[in-house]
């Protein structure tokens, strides 16, 4: 695929190595802009399909990318928005999602390095699909009040469980645990079943399921 | 507020005994009694009236005569229950006073009259501590200490205020006599032989004049219009003495006391410290955020993709573009290795571990404008007191660098008996001010958290010197 994207980060050097890595993976950069504003104007100027926000941007140095990023959602619901962060709050996961997990993610920034895991992560957003850090999912995990219900899955049906919060697909599961589509699928079922979860097929809709039972 | 920051003035007064004239000094004499200042006295004086009559004496004397009044029609003399009597009301009054807080409203009046009138600045009350097990009192309570010292004041405001009436009296007893010769032709237009009943004088000695001097001839009112003119002169001065000893009242008893103060130094001095070691870890967080994670976040970045220019193996499908990102990434990594050293020096030099001395020489060494250091600190500092003049004198060198254009800068430190005494002076501009900017506020906070001390010598045009004294101990 060939996204449109518009970056916001207010680090140069960082921004100009994020617009670099992402004009190598066949996608198109339409603006790189260091703050909130700059980032809502772009985004109505150029109605690209994914934006690439950090949280933290001045003037205020606290959560403006995050605020921008919920806006974006607001008024242009086409536009993915993948934000980034030094550090993750369980909170910021919980205001970005609010009960809509298409076309949004939020990671570390340091996911950069893996460089083809954060292009996919980009993609998957752009397409409207979910990225979640595996931090945000592990801290989900830890916290979670349903710790009978997850004892009762194997270590493997957790890790499947972990990448579907994360927001992969089937294959994209399959291809990270080097298995086949079919066994990700029994492994999925399986897991659904002993959640008591309704099987749902489409991707963004099970990662709000996942989420939700985690939460509650 | 307590922050130890002085600026000496050039010429304190009760400095060098300047040598007046006689002439000056009689010129100043005469002039005395028409100064604003005379005018804010006399209506101090004046202002001390109603507290008179709020007094426990005054109370208690009234309460006597009502009582007789009431019990015996005032035909015998007051009983001794009637005294009881009246001592129980009196007491239990002043209790009421003190303990809805009504006296420490009295005495903030009186300090706000002497604020305004006497220009004396008295720090107002600790506010009273509530004591424990829910509001029992409307107001601080029985035992507000700084309440029953309000209501010592307004005892010891009873010989004061008459004696300030008496000063009153100066004036006007004064400014009647001086008219006598005035009035004396309109109103004594006699036939030649009556007999004119004498006039009295008012003098300091006779209230109103009854039995020590009378005038019952026109010479005669000239000399009641001299003694007038000598009162008049005299006026200034008893009423200056006797407000001086009611602005000393005032500061000690309707201020804080100096525990309380002491305490209200200390909490002021321990929010500082607590607001100046949150707002540094503030600081901290957000250099590493903006700085080294970010670099190392961008270094990875680069390294990732320079990995997947290197392919997985056998032929590099693009070699230039690794190596550059590679470069990029070493560039990376040297960055943050310099700024990771300049933040751990910032929060803590490591020269700093051999000394006081030592560490303001490496200071030094780096400085733009030649330095001349000269320290001599026998008995080693703890180490926060260290630190504290460590950054202390960065800063200031810093400063002085940046603001005073010098050519020639001199630090001293000094370690004598127990107190350690830090100068940085420097040849520049000059105009160096506290109020300007958070600077030097900030090194008077810093250094007020120990009970030290800041003192700006800073005149416009130079030069300057600012010394920084701190206990050896913290």
């Amino acid at each position: 695929m060939n996204a449109r994207v518009v970056i916001a980060e207010d680090a140069a050097l960082f921004r100009a190595g994020l617009a670099r890595l992402i004009e190598d993976h066949g996608h198109q950069v339409c603006a790189a802009v260091g703050d909130g504003g700059a980032l809502l104007a772009a985004v109505a100027e150029h109605q690209p399909d994914v934006v690439v926000a950090d949280i933290r941007m001045p003037p205020t140095h606290t959560d403006e990318g995050l605020r921008a990023a919920l806006e974006i959602r607001r008024q242009h619901p086409r536009t993915g928005v993948l934000v980034l962060s030094q550090y993750i709050e369980t909170k910021y996961t919980a205001r970005l999602l609010e009960g809509n997990a298409a076309g949004a993610g939020y990671l570390l920034k340091e996911r950069v390095a893996d460089v083809a895991d954060f292009a996919d992560a980009l993609e998957r957003v752009a397409a409207g699909g979910t990225a979640l850090d595996p931090e945000v999912v592990g801290q989900l995990l830890r916290a979670s009040r349903r710790a009978d219900g997850l004892a009762a899955l194997t270590a493997r049906e957790r890790h499947v469980l972990a990448l579907m919060a994360e927001g992969r697909s089937n294959a994209g599961i399959a291809s990270a645990l080097v298995v086949t589509g079919g066994t990700v699928e029994k492994h999925v079922a399986s897991i659904f079943d002993k959640l008591g979860l309704p099987p749902d097929e489409a991707d963004n809709r099970r990662v709000l399921a996942v989420l939700r039972y985690l939460g509650s | 507020m307590g922050l130890p920051l002085t600026t000496p003035t050039a010429d304190p007064p009760g400095g060098q005994a300047r040598v007046r004239s006689p002439w000056a000094v009689a010129r100043a004499a005469v002039a005395a009694p028409f100064t604003r200042r005379e005018g804010r006295e006399l209506l101090f004086c004046l202002a001390g009236l109603p507290f008179l009559l709020v007094n426990p004496l005054a109370l208690f004397v009234l309460a006597v005569d009502l009582s007789w009044l009431v019990a015996g029609n005032g035909r015998d003399n007051p009983s001794p229950a009637d005294i009881a009597i009246a001592c129980i009301c009196v007491g239990l009054l002043l209790v009421l006073l003190v303990s809805t807080g009504a006296a420490r409203k009295l005495g903030s009046l009186q300090r706000l009259l002497a604020s305004r009138l006497l220009r004396i600045r008295v720090a107002p009350l600790p506010a009273a501590r509530r004591s424990p097990g829910g509001r029992a009192w409307p107001g601080p309570g029985p035992r507000d200490a700084a309440g029953w010292r309000v209501m010592a004041y307004l005892l010891a405001k009873l010989p004061v205020g008459l004696i300030e009436l008496y000063a009153v009296f100066f004036w006007i007893g004064g400014l009647v006599n001086l008219s006598y010769p005035l009035w004396w032709g309109a109103f004594r237009n006699h036939p030649p032989t009556a007999r004119l009943s004498p006039v009295p004088v008012f003098t300091p000695f006779g209230w109103f004049g009854e039995g020590t001097f009378h005038v019952a001839t026109l010479p005669g009112t000239f000399a009641a219009a001299a003694a007038g003119a000598a009162m008049l002169l005299a006026a200034p001065w008893v009423t200056r003495g006797v407000t001086s000893a009611d602005a000393w009242l005032i500061k000690g008893l309707l201020g804080p006391g100096r525990l309380a103060q002491r305490v209200r130094d200390l909490e002021l001095s321990r929010a500082l410290a607590v607001d100046d070691s949150a707002a540094l870890l503030r600081r901290l967080e957000r250099n590493l955020h903006d700085g080294a994670q970010i670099r190392l976040a961008t270094l990875a970045m680069n390294l990732g993709m320079a990995r997947e220019k290197l392919g997985d193996g056998g032929e590099v499908p693009d070699a230039a573009a690794a190596r550059e990102l590679i470069d990029a990434a070493l560039r990376g990594a040297k960055d943050t290795l310099v700024e990771l050293r300049s933040l751990a020096r910032g929060i803590h030099p490591p020269v700093l571990d051999n000394g006081l001395a030592d560490a303001l020489a490496s200071l030094v060494a780096d400085s733009a404008i030649p330095v001349e250091l000269k320290a001599s600190i026998p008995v080693r500092p703890t180490p926060a007191i260290e630190t504290i003049a460590y950054f202390c004198a960065a800063e200031l060198l810093a400063n002085a660098a940046k603001h005073s254009f010098a050519n020639k800068i001199a630090i001293r430190a000094a370690g004598q008996r127990d107190v350690l005494l830090l100068s940085v002076a420097d040849d520049g501009t000059g105009g160096a001010d506290p109020a300007r900017g958070t600077g030097l506020s900030g090194l008077a906070q810093r250094v007020a958290v120990v009970d030290g001390g800041l003192t700006i010598a800073s005149p416009p045009g130079g030069p300057t010197k600012i010394t920084v004294e701190l206990p050896l101990r913290a």
